[in-house]
């Protein structure tokens, strides 16, 4: 059996809109959620176009290196220098593991749902959170999702059905076809 | 699941500078005298339970609880997994600084994994990274630095848990009218009005070892996502009611073995509808006692989970009943109530992002204590 199951690694300039992923997201999922934010839409971008393979008991893992920027400047702004109540769907949206649960709820995930800031480690600290996880039983598949976004974002997805242990993206997916998207 | 030991824990929190004396007054009775903040537009207060007492900034306080927890000599550091569960993270200075300089920059965005690389290079751990899964941010700290351990990754697991005052969190909940405007934290309450928001600082060392005075012993666990909505569960009790139950089966544990259940108790109107629910599913009428913590340490948020574990696991002796339980949805602890220290104890946690988790306990007694 062959732990790696499918990949997506989604490429984006700092000048992809909001409106463009939604856009992009679009080809994907025929109703995409409502008043997201743009962590939110580059973590089901990649994960979306695996939903054919993803079963029910399926955990996922994800990470990010940053909070979603604007909404975090929303928030920022409008509670510190304008004295004024953030707006529901912003604060919720802020809370990190938003993302995870709109690609769990898309993808019909039903397991373990973990989200933890990505640092150098990132993609060894997520194959031993799923590991534990696969290893136990408790799931048997799990869908790793790691996003960076430093002016031009990143946005990667592996699913896996064994404990891995590689490096990160590139050792991960070696041996599959990862399918590669620009959004725009 | 292979039990792992509290060997230590330490806790600053509104009830106490430490772990102690939050127990004392726990038992005594003594509630923390709640502060207050001004929601934004509305200018009206909320309250909120803040640590008193000690002017140290965030990284001298996780400084100080890494010393406590570890103890005086902790040695190289090059077997321990660090783990920092929390929502707030570095909030406090973010909030700073935008207030200064008159608004938000891309640049002023920090990276999640700041402050644990920063612990990792300055305390010397094996790895580190930041957990944040909302309410349950902590016990799943707990439930995978735990698993970690036994599957021979690491030697030991310190777990960091905290929640700063942040004006977000207070203006968003405040925002979603979760906070409670009378300021009575009432869990279960037919007429509870929505949750205290608690600053808190928690810390624990797991591992496979007792160690010279463990505190407790995590036998199993379990935390899944409903997906039925980012900010409640499944209002029926049905998600939590399963979660509880693999919690159950990863200890071996029978239901009819659970001497206590540390509700999650939010006293919000959905979760504690949801959870009444829940626990009436997976007990019936055969329910063991059960108790909410939140009245005396606030909702301590991604926190919660280690906040309430230590103050449960050491207080068995005398658990704080609550005035209303005759009329409460649950059938909480009315007077102060004394468990058997070797007691089997089921925790709940939940929070936003649809994230449930359930932690089996017990509190080591004896000679491994």
């Amino acid at each position: 059996m062959k732990p790696v199951i499918a990949a997506c690694s989604v490429r984006g300039e700092a000048r992809c809109s909001d409106k463009d992923l939604k856009a992009a997201l679009s080809q994907w999922l025929a109703t995409p959620p409502r008043r997201i934010d743009r962590m939110i839409l580059q973590a089901l971008l990649c994960s979306a176009p695996l939903k054919a393979r993803v079963r029910s008991d399926c955990g996922l893992y994800l990470a990010s290196r940053h909070p979603a920027r604007a909404t975090m400047g929303a928030l920022l702004d409008a509670v510190c220098v304008h004295q004024r109540q953030p707006k529901p769907f912003e604060f919720v949206n802020s809370v990190s593991n938003a993302a995870g649960f709109h690609v769990a709820a898309q993808l019909g995930l039903e397991g373990p749902n973990l989200f933890i800031g990505a640092g150098t480690n990132v993609w060894k600290q997520l194959q031993a959170l799923a590991a534990l996880d696969l290893s136990d039983g408790v799931i048997t598949q799990a869908l790793l999702v790691v996003i960076d976004e430093n002016g031009d974002f990143q946005a990667q997805a592996v699913l896996i059905e064994a404990p891995t242990n590689a490096q990160g993206f590139a050792e991960l997916t070696a041996d599959i076809e990862v399918l590669q998207l620009q959004a725009c | 699941m292979t039990p792992i030991y509290l060997q230590r824990g330490a806790l600053h929190s509104a009830l106490g500078a430490d772990l102690r004396a939050a127990g004392a007054a726990l038992q005594g009775g003594q509630r923390p005298v709640s502060g207050s903040f001004l929601l934004h537009e509305l200018q009206q207060p909320r309250p909120y339970l803040a640590v008193g007492g000690c002017a140290e900034n965030r990284p001298q306080r996780c400084d100080r609880l890494l010393g406590e927890t570890l103890g005086e000599q902790p040695g190289e550091l090059d077997d321990c997994l660090l783990i920092i569960a929390s929502t707030s993270l570095d909030i406090d200075d973010l909030e700073q600084l935008i207030a200064a300089e008159g608004g938000f920059h891309p640049e002023h965005s920090t990276p999640l994994d700041r402050l644990a690389e920063d612990l990792r290079q300055r305390w010397g751990f094996a790895d580190a990274f930041t957990l944040n899964t909302a309410c349950t941010s902590a016990a799943n700290g707990l439930l995978y630095g735990a698993r970690m351990l036994a599957s021979g990754l690491y030697e030991r697991v310190l777990v960091l848990a905290f929640e700063t005052p942040s004006a977000i969190a207070q203006q968003g909940f405040g925002a979603l009218e979760l906070v409670s405007p009378s300021g009575v934290y009432r869990p279960f309450h037919p007429e509870r009005d929505g949750l205290i928001l608690g600053e808190a600082y928690a810390a624990t060392l797991l591992a496979k070892e007792p160690g010279d005075a463990p505190l407790a012993k995590l036998l199993g666990g379990f935390s899944a996502c409903d997906t039925s909505n980012l900010t409640t569960t499944h209002e029926d009790g049905s998600h939590i009611d399963w979660v509880m139950r693999e919690a159950l089966r990863s200890a071996g544990v029978d239901i009819g073995q659970i001497g206590l259940v540390k509700l999650h108790g939010t006293a919000t109107g959905a979760n504690d509808r949801a959870e009444s629910n829940g626990v009436r599913l997976l007990f019936g009428d055969a329910l063991p006692p059960l108790c909410v913590l939140k009245p005396w340490l606030g909702h301590t948020l991604g926190a919660c989970g280690l906040s309430e574990t230590l103050l449960l696991v050491e207080n068995l002796a005398s658990l704080p009943g609550v005035d209303y339980a005759a009329e409460a949805l649950l059938p909480l602890i009315a007077q102060p109530t004394s468990i058997a220290a070797d007691s089997l104890l089921l925790a709940n946690f939940f929070g936003f992002g649809g994230n449930n988790a359930s932690l089996i306990l017990q509190r080591c007694t004896g000679d491994q204590a």
